[in-house]
């Protein structure tokens, strides 16, 4: 305030009181510190790092390793086994985020409010998500065999059906193995949501009945869109962690039959540690990872302005 | 009384047919878990039996007692292993994301806004993209095959960070104040003022923490290799690979893997369902 009287000495002094602050500041980058240094050699150098050994013909018994250029990526452009990847990744991907987000919505709906037993459905229905994925992997395996399998069984005896190959038949691994996701992660979208729909007033839903508004009237012009936040925390949140789906394809289906179910992680996993190809498993890495950006901004792009109102 | 009953009666209706509605899905949640346990429990030449025996005849703990006896497969020591890996993973994840939290709620430096900002940015960014560099520093510095490959990548999580914060805004900030006047460091104030006030939020991440840790497959199978560092999840590989197809062993591992955990989520079950809301709605 004074400094307007005596603008140069004011400045010297407000300086010298910024230093005086930041010294003072210096110790509070301790409590930072432990943690940004892992956050810096496990997130941040790895990212570029990764970048890196994509130009390189990188393998790991080398010890001077190859510069290749944009070789990797251009192989990459032409590798069909990426592309399938990629196109079943999507699809599980696909399937997985909008089972989770609709089936994890319509429950939230019934268990919003407290009845008997809903405490019960909540922890019984969160219950698949906290098995080890080796866990589901060994049920899996089992529920879709064709001879012995748990489905079967039910196609067979309750619906007179033929036993069906599951895992075995290209157009039904997929779907399979996307329903088995379901069932481990359902869990998780149907709490938050059970969540956002407590913190949405009771209030409204009462105007509107009084209005004259029908169930489905309050679901679609109430529900949705103050729903819309927790949908936008969710459905990122998911697309992240199903874009990146790994052992169920790898220890379930094993990627097959030929390539049928084989997703980007699982071809990654591969390509590094089965043929120790680094430098193309890298570029791998890094067009899943721009891929995944890329989308995750569309994503943000959509969802907001939908909130936003 | 007549209105009292009618609102009774509808009331319960309604109970029944939410009830009715969520039966079929109730179903196809335990179904597969019991299956597991049938097929524990099951002999070798019952693991065949087509339509299935959903009660073993006869009840047997063979797969266990096979499993136990053979030494290729230290079950009990994988099981071990993985305490170990996740009890000392939580303790570092819980202490230096707590720690993290409580400087971007509470305390002022330069450039705290943007490191914070570079956080968040980094969520966005899949850990598919972080793999092969992260493998190929930790074979540099020989710590393949050994704990700390798992418990420092794990370190540099930063939800735990992003959930802790949270709640240390929640504290009023005279607390603090009246303590500084009275000389305590900083570091004292974060230890034994603030972080037992958070110890509900605490409690929760380090919940989760241990959940994945214990669960976690994909990275411990990238750095772990020998057979007797192996954890769990790993283990259980091992014993659906090779000459083993013995499908029983295989459900006896997934059931000693789930047990403990389905019991530790029953017990805390109200923390952990609290703990996914708060930090779901956190997220946001």
């Amino acid at each position: 305030m004074t400094s307007t009287a005596q603008p140069i000495k004011g400045a010297v002094v407000a300086q010298e009181q910024r230093w005086k602050v930041i010294r003072k500041q210096l110790p509070n980058y301790l409590f930072v510190l432990p943690h940004f240094l892992l956050f810096a050699v496990f997130i941040l150098f790895p990212i570029f790092r990764s970048i890196h050994i994509s130009l390189f013909d990188w393998k790991i018994m080398l010890k001077e390793q190859h510069f290749i250029g944009l070789a990797n990526y251009e192989a990459l452009l032409k590798d069909q086994i990426f592309w399938q990847a990629l196109g079943n990744t999507a699809y599980i991907m696909l399937f997985t985020v909008i089972c989770n987000i609709v089936l994890g919505l319509l429950i939230a709906s019934g268990l919003k409010h407290s009845f008997f037993g809903s405490n019960f459905l909540r922890v019984l229905f969160y219950a698949p998500g906290i098995v080890s994925v080796s866990v589901l992997a060994i049920i899996g395996i089992r529920i879709w065999d064709t001879q012995l399998g748990v489905v079967n069984y039910f196609v067979t005896t309750l619906l007179h059906g033929p036993r069906v190959s599951w895992l075995g038949n290209p157009s039904l691994v997929l779907p399979a193995l996307s329903m088995t996701t379901v069932w481990w992660t359902f869990g998780f979208p149907m709490l938050v949501f059970i969540a956002g729909l407590q913190n949405i007033p009771e209030t409204l839903y009462e105007a509107a009945k009084i209005d004259g508004a029908n169930p489905r009237q309050s679901f679609f012009y109430i529900t949705i869109p103050l729903i819309m936040p927790t949908m936008l925390f969710i459905t990122v949140t998911q697309f992240i962690a199903h874009m990146q789906v790994f052992a169920q394809a790898y220890i379930i289906s094993g990627g097959g039959p030929g390539n049928y179910s084989r997703t980007v992680v699982m071809y990654l996993y591969e390509t590094a540690w089965r043929y120790f190809r680094f430098g193309y498993a890298s570029a791998i890495s890094v067009v899943l990872a721009a891929i995944m950006i890329v989308v995750t901004l569309i994503l943000f792009y959509l969802l907001r302005r939908r909130t936003e109102y | 009384m007549d209105i009292k009953t009618a609102l009774l009666n509808k009331k319960s209706s309604r109970i029944l047919g939410l009830w009715l509605v969520f039966l079929p899905l109730v179903f196809i949640v335990i179904v597969p878990l019991l299956y597991m346990v049938s097929m524990a429990f099951t002999r070798e030449a019952g693991q065949l039996k087509f339509p299935i025996e959903w009660i073993p005849q006869p009840i047997t703990i063979t797969n266990f007692t096979h499993i136990f006896a053979d030494k290729t497969l230290p079950i009990m020591r994988w099981f071990g292993n993985s305490l170990l890996v996740a009890t000392v993973g939580t303790i570092i994840v819980g202490f230096l994301s707590s720690l993290s939290g409580y400087a971007f709620a509470r305390l002022e430096f330069p450039g705290k806004n943007m490191l914070f900002s570079l956080l968040i940015f980094s969520l966005m960014i899949p850990a598919a993209v972080t793999l092969i560099p992260a493998f190929l520093l930790l074979r540099d510095v020989k710590l393949l095959n050994t704990y700390h490959a798992i418990w420092w990548p794990a370190a540099a999580t930063v939800t735990g960070i992003f959930l802790m914060r949270q709640h240390f805004y929640a504290i009023p900030k005279d607390l603090e104040d009246a303590a500084l006047v009275d000389g305590a460091s900083r570091f004292r104030i974060y230890w034994q003022i603030c972080l037992p006030l958070v110890r509900g939020a605490l409690v929760a991440l380090s919940i989760f923490t241990f959940l994945g840790m214990w669960n976690d497959l994909f990275w411990p199978l990238i750095v772990l290799s020998d057979r007797e560092v192996l954890t769990l999840p790993i283990g259980l590989l091992v014993l659906q690979q090779g000459s083993y197809i013995q499908r029983g062993l295989a459900f006896a591992g997934a059931f000693i893997a789930t047990v403990p955990v389905l019991i530790f989520y029953a017990i805390f079950q109200r923390r952990i369902i609290a703990g996914i809301t708060t930090t779901g709605m956190a997220g946001q």
